[in-house]
Parts: structure tokens; sequence; C-alpha cells
């Protein structure tokens, strides 16, 4: 069952002035339950502006998105950031409960899981600046996650981290996500980390439209020194390059 | 020489690197408390030099103003004096925050009532203390709300521009993760306005106090009929120096108390979750 439907979604910024620029144009697709979907594309082609419509945080144009829950009722989402966006003033277990609806046990127990998965179950007193850029994102990571999300949007996470910090990050939520099999939709600019964590790539191309819809059949865990996960994000890389020669064409 | 660097004796294993630093805050620690008496002992030689030179009729010494506090102490006037002064800084002080901290949140919130209080504020900022002790005065005669109002009026600027910085300066990327995950306007007031302006809040209550309790001595010494600056004139008009700073040295050891025990210690306790606060803590 689709958790994510959308359907000739459009957005232009400054509607009515002489400034409006459309940033996303008739985009349609749809996510099912349980399945992990990049979208990528070159800068300002609307990937993390998309993210914000579905989460509510932006508006969009036209179109229509809806958006389904296993219990029927309104769907939760989390929301993994470029960066941590933790509260400094508070400790790393108060960021956890401060998402969360009740301050029941069953919750208590679930983010203390959920922080233990990422390796952080003995800071949880302490304060984000306290930690470094890594461990802060892993509790951002941990935070989206606890929240038992029918929704996880994540929006270029590990952008802003050291080559090294990144990939032992990519590794670990894989492991969460195998195990939680929560929907995802996540935003990069970056293909090898598209091919290593998705089942499906949606390419943005520029203007807004949708470029390319690549399903990965590839078993798990997937790791980048897997000569299969090379090649196809070899060819996956080689299709973007392509679109963007076409792109460039078509300014031209 | 090459022989002396092969043979050189074999490198020292390094030290545990959280006692070198404890041991480093503790030195830095020693040495501000250094500085510190040596500041005071400064202070203490350029009184007595001054009094020495100028004569201890003009300029009494150290002790024999000590000796004129202890007799203030003693005599029994003091409590008295001494209360309505604080009881009216205090209430000057209340309705400054009543006044400015809503303006303050107006002004950092909405760009229409910034525009509307911004140049008001600012000039009440420059006024000088002492228009709003003769106008409190003029407005109240000789009864306790003319020192009340002035302090008020010489605070409230403060604290609204104070909150307004404080309100401005939320950061909105945590007001957006707010919103994505669903919280309410009350739990983003909560947990990211109000601890955001809290620093800032601090700091207009220490410029605040440092300023209202000298308009409130001055208020009292132009037109009081009780308090601290009432008895200053009184001792003054009678020409006894020493108890005119006296007075003086009991009122400044009383706001060093509350800047050091209450203010310090709860903006310690309140901003622990800041680096230099955590620092200054080991």
């Amino acid at each position: 069952m689709a958790v994510l439907t959308i359907k000739n979604l459009a957005k232009t910024f400054n509607v009515g002035t002489p400034k409006a620029s459309r940033v996303l144009d008739d985009i349609s697709f749809d996510v099912r339950g349980g399945t992990f979907v990049s979208i990528v594309g070159p800068s300002g082609c609307g990937k993390s502006t998309l993210l914000n419509i579905i989460s509510g945080v932006e508006e969009h144009t036209s179109g229509d998105i809806s958006l389904t829950s296993d219990s029927g009722g309104p769907a939760r989402m989390g929301y993994v950031f470029q960066d941590p966006r933790l509260l400094p003033w508070r400790s790393v277990m108060k960021n956890m409960m401060y998402v969360q609806n009740d301050r029941s046990e069953e919750t208590v127990a679930r983010a203390r899981k959920y922080l233990d998965m990422v390796g952080l179950a003995k800071n949880a007193d302490f304060f984000p600046g306290q930690l470094s850029g890594g461990m802060q994102q892993r509790v951002g990571i941990a935070r989206a996650f606890a929240v038992e999300p029918d929704l996880l949007l994540m929006d270029e996470p590990f952008s802003h981290l050291d080559a090294i910090t990144a990939r032992g990050l990519r590794a670990q939520l894989q492991d969460i996500w195998a195990q939680s099999k929560k929907t995802v939709v996540f935003v990069t600019h970056d293909v090898v980390e598209a091919v290593e964590l998705s089942d499906r790539i949606i390419v943005l191309q520029p203007g807004g439209r949708i470029y390319e819809d690549i399903t990965i059949d590839l078993p798990r865990p997937r790791r980048q020194t897997d000569p299969t996960v090379a090649t196809l994000q070899a060819e996956v890389l080689g299709r973007l390059e392509a679109m963007k020669t076409l792109s460039r064409t078509a300014a031209a | 020489m090459t022989d002396q660097l092969v043979g050189a004796a074999p490198v020292a294993p390094p030290a545990d690197p959280e006692a070198g630093a404890k041991r480093t805050a503790r030195r830095r620690r020693w040495r501000l408390t250094g500085l510190v008496i040596l500041g005071w002992l400064a202070l203490y030689g350029v009184w007595e030099y001054g009094s020495w030179w100028f004569g201890s009729r003009l300029l009494p010494t150290p002790y024999e103003v000590l000796l004129s506090a202890v007799e203030i102490v003693e005599s029994g006037n003091f409590l008295t004096d001494f209360s309505a002064s604080v009881l009216k800084t205090f209430a000057g002080f209340g309705v400054a925050a009543a006044v400015g901290a809503p303006i303050g949140y107006l002004m950092g919130r909405y760009n229409y009532w910034r525009a509307f209080f911004h140049d008001g504020v600012t000039i009440a900022g420059t006024i000088p203390a002492i228009v709003y002790a003769v106008m409190s005065l003029i407005v109240f005669g000789l009864s306790n709300l003319g020192p009340i109002l002035a302090v008020a009026l010489v605070s409230a600027p403060y604290i609204a521009l104070n909150v307004a910085e404080g309100i401005r300066g939320v950061d909105k990327s945590l007001v957006t993760m707010s919103e994505a995950f669903g919280r309410t306007p009350q739990q983003i007031r909560k947990e990211v306005l109000i601890p955001t302006i809290v620093p800032y809040v601090f700091a207009a209550i220490r410029m605040c106090f440092a300023v209202a309790w000298k308009v409130e001595a001055l208020t009292e010494v132009f037109g009081g009929r009780n308090g601290v600056g009432f008895q200053i004139r009184t001792e003054y008009q009678l020409y006894d120096i020493a108890a005119v700073l006296a007075w003086m040295f009991l009122f400044i050891v009383f706001m060093l108390i509350i800047e050091r025990l209450v203010l310090a210690k709860s903006e310690a306790r309140l901003l622990s979750w800041r680096p230099q606060e955590r620092s200054s803590a080991l």
C-alpha cells in the first residue's frame, strides 16, 4: 500500500510577481510502505523544496499530496535535516523526548533503544555541545526513527560530515532501516550514496521535473566495496551525466 | 651532537589529558583569584594614600568608614532605611520588567511593533538618569513612588531592547525542526523561544541592576523621606563624610551579594549547557 502519493505537484516561488520562478513541475510518484526511496539531482532542482512540501513546512502551488498511516489516523512524520538541529540547552535524551507526543515508559524505552542503536546510549545525559558533529547527527537520526514515523524524510543528512564519518553513518542507517523497515524518502545529490541505500531512485532534472525513476534491485546489506554496487553506481552516474548533457544542450 | 640526540632520554608517556586539563583549570582559577585580591589591595592602597593626601576629614580612611558602617548597623536605623531602598529598587525593577518585557517581545517578534517602539525606546534609554529622578519627584513629590518610577523608567528600555534582541536571535532552523515534528506553538515557545532569550534577559537584569540602585539612591538624595539616599543626604548635611561613605559601602556590599550569590549562581545553573559555563565549573 502506498504511504505517500503525489500527483501533478508544482511549486512556484513569488507567484504573481516578476520574480516568479517554478522550482517543481508536474511531479507524480508514489512510495510504497517499507521502501527506501532516494531523490537525486543537481543543486537547485527542487529536491529539498519537495521534501519541505511533503513535510508540510512549505505550501505547494498546485497538485495533490496524500499520506496514509497504518493506524488510519493522521500520518506521523520524522525528519532528519542536513544539520542535526538539536536544542543546545537540552540533553540528548530530552532532545529525543521533545519530539514525542507522550512521556510514557514505552516511549522513553523506544527513545533509549534508538539511541542504543546509534551507539549513544551512554551519552543520553550529555548536552549536544559536548558531542562531535557526527555524534550529533546520529542523535538526529535516532530522534527521527524514535517517533515511529509512517514516513521518514531525510534531507542530505550526511552532506556536512567528513567522508569517513558519513560512510560509518550510512552503514548504521542501513542497519537501523533493516530492523525498523520504515518508509523513507531520502534527498541527496550523491548518486553513490543513493545506490548504496535505496530501493528506488527518482532523478530530478533542472527545472524540477522527474527525469527518471530507477529501481535498485540489489541484495542488502550493501557496501561500497561490493563490485555489483560499484557497477550499478557507475551506471546510474552515467545516466545522470547524460541528463546533464541533455539539459545543457536544451539550454543552449 | 648527533650522538647526544640519539642517546637522548626516551620520551615520557603522555600524562592523563583529563588530569592535565583539571590542573590547568585549577591554576587559572588561582591566578584569577590572586588578581582579584591584588585589585582590592591596589584599591585599598589608593584610598589610604588619598586619605593621607586630602586629610581624613575630607576623605576618611577605610578603617574610619568601616567603624562608621558598624555604628550604622548597630544603631538600628540601618534595617529600616536599607529595606526601604531595596524594596523601592525591586518594585521599580518589577514595573520595568512588566512593561519592558512585553514591549521587547513585540519588538522582536513583529516588524510593525519594532517600527512603532524602536525610536521611543532608544530615546528613553539615552535620557540621563538624573532627568528621570527629577521628573519622578516633580510628578510624585516626596512619596515612595518617585524612586520607584525613576528606577522603572531607567530600566525598562534596557529590558525591552535585550528581550527584543533575544527574540530576534532565535534560531529559525530549530523552529522549522519543531514544526516538522508537529510541535505546537506553545511547545515551541517553551522549548525554543524562552531558552534562547534567557541569556539576553540575564544580561538585561545585570545591566539594569547596576544602574537601578544608583538611580534609586539618587532620587532619595533629591527628595526621599527614608532610604539609603535620604541618609546619605542627611549625613552630608552634617558633614559626616565617613557616614556618607559607610552607607554607600553597605549598599555596595548588599548589591555584590545579590550579584554574586543570586544572579551569577542562577545564571550558571540555567545556562549550564553553554561550553563557557561548563569550563568555568571545572
